[in-house]
């Protein structure tokens, strides 16, 4: 092909990904390095209300020649990203801070990617088997966890398992009384299961679907040879889903480590906070776009690094393929 | 899947406003037709677009703001539960602001009064007083500037069941210390009633509210007088959560995960009898769909921290404020928003919320803000402080309540990363901080 037409076929698709995801890592690159601070004073001002006048000690921006709020903008290197790893002097509580919430991002990692792994390949296997006609339903109904929004598939699991909840009341039936968001490993254990439920119907809807593709033939002539089911599965289907499989693991340790609809929605961050929790924290409550631009390049920069033997593993296979 | 990063969300959210900016949505062509009925006559046909949290009276209120279509203009209320970042970006951008007027809370007006994005209303006040007859207690003035228009109020008051206080003949507690005692007898005498306390401790927003309720009623202090050095970890700060402390025997063990929504539905369920809720839940109390409690929950003052203590309760009210860099339609704006927060807005949505109108009729389950300001209750502080701190306190309270680090050493964390995050936002001097 020339590069001519090369060059005009995939320049839709570069245009879009630079201005989509290069354009925006870099001005958040660029952001994490700043610091804008407004010139705040503290005064005293009189305030009348709905509750009547009172004297309160307020801060508030000086004002510069224009009659603007004034505004000092500076450079701060890598200040930033020290603060949200808690290194440096007198930041003890800081380093405690960023350790456990990358300690339970990595267990919600290690935790939900195997049960998704293999909890989809039951769920495709299982879907492969039912009749035709009951295909569909079964389809919608695996779907469904995928489908809602985090945030409300969040609400409906804290609704089931929180006090007068449909579990914990089934639970108390059987005599067991359990508090689930009484205690930082059951409150860990209830974020992990939803995680395990919300991506399952992902993995399994992209295995059933690779499934689909697995030469007959080859089955066939397993099955003449004599193998075993488990052998077919293992040496038949299993290779010709590995690909498949590798894509679903690298798209769910993205995801997996940005957890954090869970984490509000469940525990509202008491006993356990995630990585993105904490650049939602810095982002929100103390409202510093600076800091919070540094600790999201941070998650990208984990990211990376758990992405790391996979795109390794595709890389080599890329080139022994071709 | 997670959804996008918040600072995708972010950056797409500008882009959205500047495209929308640059699109001039602002001006439409002109029409000369009359206003529709009741509707303001806001001179150049325009577009008009506010922004507010979905709660229901706000929604009551966008339904009649949007009324005022008139041909070629327009009014857009968007409703949203990210409101407050949406209206902090818009108030904060270089450009004009995408929205001409916001619906904020005590706390959003306390950080956009502090960055000077508001704009002052006092001009428009004086010009439209009688013809939608603003009342002077709806007016948010600084040094006797008007900056927001205030126009529902809410507070934390005591939630009981009167049946049961009756029945085992004890008295409605006005302190901490009284509460308990009550909780404990109500579980001695009635054995389905194993936590009768509820009280939204989740962590966050919600358990650093009731610190700063419980702090304020013992005498304590956030700030150094006149100062904003933090001052809430000395003795009235260990004393503030030693006392929320002596609540979590009688309360569910998944306390410190409940909200606010959690705790209505302990006290809609029957499983909790008493404790301090946000007033402007309690008509959920007497909801015959959710409800096995109506007309059993009474309401009175939130205990005291201690003996001879005010009341463990702030005031807050919401309103709308407008933003000093979207001149062009304030004007406009102010008009239909009048409209829309008006007195027969009031009594057509009596009982959305509690109004700070007069034309508002509190029944029996409006009373907790007259309830809190009879009982001497302090406005909830509003500086951009404040908040720093109040953010600070959420995240570490937990752990001190449930023991796994000393209240004293909690709080002193929580002290030190306000400092952190003041003098990064020029709110504290670097020398004053330590």
């Amino acid at each position: 092909m020339k590069l001519r037409s090369f060059a005009s076929f995939v320049a839709p698709s570069v245009v879009l990904m630079l201005l989509l995801l290069a354009l925006p890592l870099a001005m958040t690159v660029w952001l994490s390095t700043r610091n804008c601070t407004l010139d705040m004073e503290t005064v005293t001002v009189t305030q009348t209300g709905p509750f009547g006048a009172r004297e309160s000690t307020t801060q508030r921006a000086r004002l510069d020649a224009d009659g603007r709020a004034a505004q000092a903008c500076r450079h701060v290197g890598l200040d930033y990203y020290r603060k949200v790893l808690g290194l440096g002097s007198g930041n003890r509580e800081g380093e405690n801070e960023f350790r456990s919430a990358l300690r339970f991002t990595l267990l919600y990692v290690a935790g939900t990617t195997p049960f998704v792994l293999v909890g989809g390949m039951l769920l495709a296997l299982g879907m492969n088997r039912v009749t035709q006609r009951l295909k569909g339903a079964f389809i919608a109904a695996s779907l469904l966890p995928f489908i809602v929004t985090p945030v409300v598939g969040a609400l409906a699991i804290k609704w089931l398992f929180r006090d007068n909840g449909l579990v914990p009341h089934v639970l108390e039936i059987f005599g067991v009384q359990l508090y689930w968001m009484a205690q930082a490993w059951s409150a860990q254990l209830l974020i992990v299961l939803y995680g395990i439920w919300h991506v399952l119907p992902f993995a399994f809807i992209v295995f059933y679907a690779g499934l689909q593709g697995v030469p007959q033939d080859a089955l066939e002539a397993a099955t003449i040879d004599g193998a075993s089911r488990w052998q077919k599965l293992r040496y038949v289907t299993l290779p010709h889903l590995m690909p498949l499989i590798g894509f679903v693991t690298l798209i769910h340790l993205m995801d997996a480590y940005r957890v954090f609809e869970p984490v509000v929605v469940l525990t509202q961050g008491a006993f356990t906070t995630s990585v993105q929790y904490l650049t939602y924290h810095v982002l929100l409550q103390e409202g510093n776009p600076y800091k919070a631009s540094a600790a999201a390049v941070l998650t990208v920069a984990g990211i990376a690094v758990l992405l790391v033997p996979l795109l390794r593993k595709t890389w080599r296979e890329q080139r022994h393929g071709h | 899947m997670s959804s996008t990063p918040d600072t995708l969300r972010r950056r797409l959210l500008l882009a959205g406003s500047a495209a929308a900016a640059a699109a001039g949505v602002g001006f439409l062509p002109a029409s000369s037709r009359a206003s529709s009925l009741g509707c303001p006559s806001v001179g150049q046909p325009t577009e008009i677009n506010v922004v507010g949290n979905s709660f229901p009276v706000v929604a009551h209120v966008a339904r009649i703001a949007e009324a005022c279509t008139r041909p070629g203009s327009k009014v857009r209320f968007k409703l949203t539960p990210q409101a407050r970042i949406e209206t902090e970006q818009a108030y904060a951008s270089r450009g004009a602001s995408p929205f001409d007027a916001a619906v904020v809370s005590m706390a959003v007006f306390g950080n956009l009064y502090a960055r000077r994005q508001l704009a002052p209303l006092t001009a428009l006040v004086d010009k439209y007083r009688d013809r939608y007859r603003i009342e002077e207690r709806m007016l948010v003035r600084v040094d006797g500037e008007v900056m927001a228009i205030a126009f529902i109020q809410n507070t934390q008051n005591l939630y009981y069941r009167a049946d049961l206080l009756i029945r085992h003949g004890l008295a409605v507690p006005d302190t901490y210390a009284a509460m308990v005692q009550v909780a404990q007898a109500l579980r001695a005498a009635e054995p389905t009633l194993a936590h009768p306390i509820a009280q939204s401790f989740a962590g966050g927003y919600d358990i650093a509210t009731e610190f700063t309720n419980v702090l304020s009623s013992l005498g304590g202090r956030y700030f150094a007088a006149g100062s904003s050095r933090p001052a809430f970890d000395d003795a009235a700060g260990v004393a503030a959560v030693e006392t929320m402390r002596s609540l979590l025997p009688q309360m569910t063990p998944n306390a410190l995960a409940s909200n606010a929504d959690d705790v209505v539905n302990q006290f809609q369920q029957g499983k909790a009898a008493l404790g301090v809720l946000w007033a402007s839940r309690a008509a959920r109390m007497d909801d015959p769909a959710a409800s096995r409690v109506v007309g059993l929950m009474q309401f009175a003052p939130a205990p005291a921290a201690r003996a001879r203590g005010t009341s463990a309760a702030h005031l807050w009210w919401d309103g709308v404020a407008f933003p000093a860099n979207a001149p062009a339609r304030r004007e406009a704006t102010f008009q239909v928003l009048m409209e829309a927060l008006g007195e027969a807005s009031v009594r057509s949505g009596n009982d959305l919320a509690i109004w700070v109108r007069s034309a508002y009729r509190p029944g029996r389950l409006g009373a907790g803000v007259a309830l809190q300001q009879k009982a001497g209750s302090p406005e909830w502080p509003s500086d951009p402080g404040f908040s720093l701190a109040h953010g600070e306190l959420g995240k570490v309270l937990p752990d001190a309540m449930i023991g796994r680090r000393s209240p004293r050493a909690a709080l002193a964390d929580a002290a030190a990363a306000y400092a952190r995050a003041a003098v990064e936002k020029g709110i504290l001097s670097a020398g004053a901080a330590t």
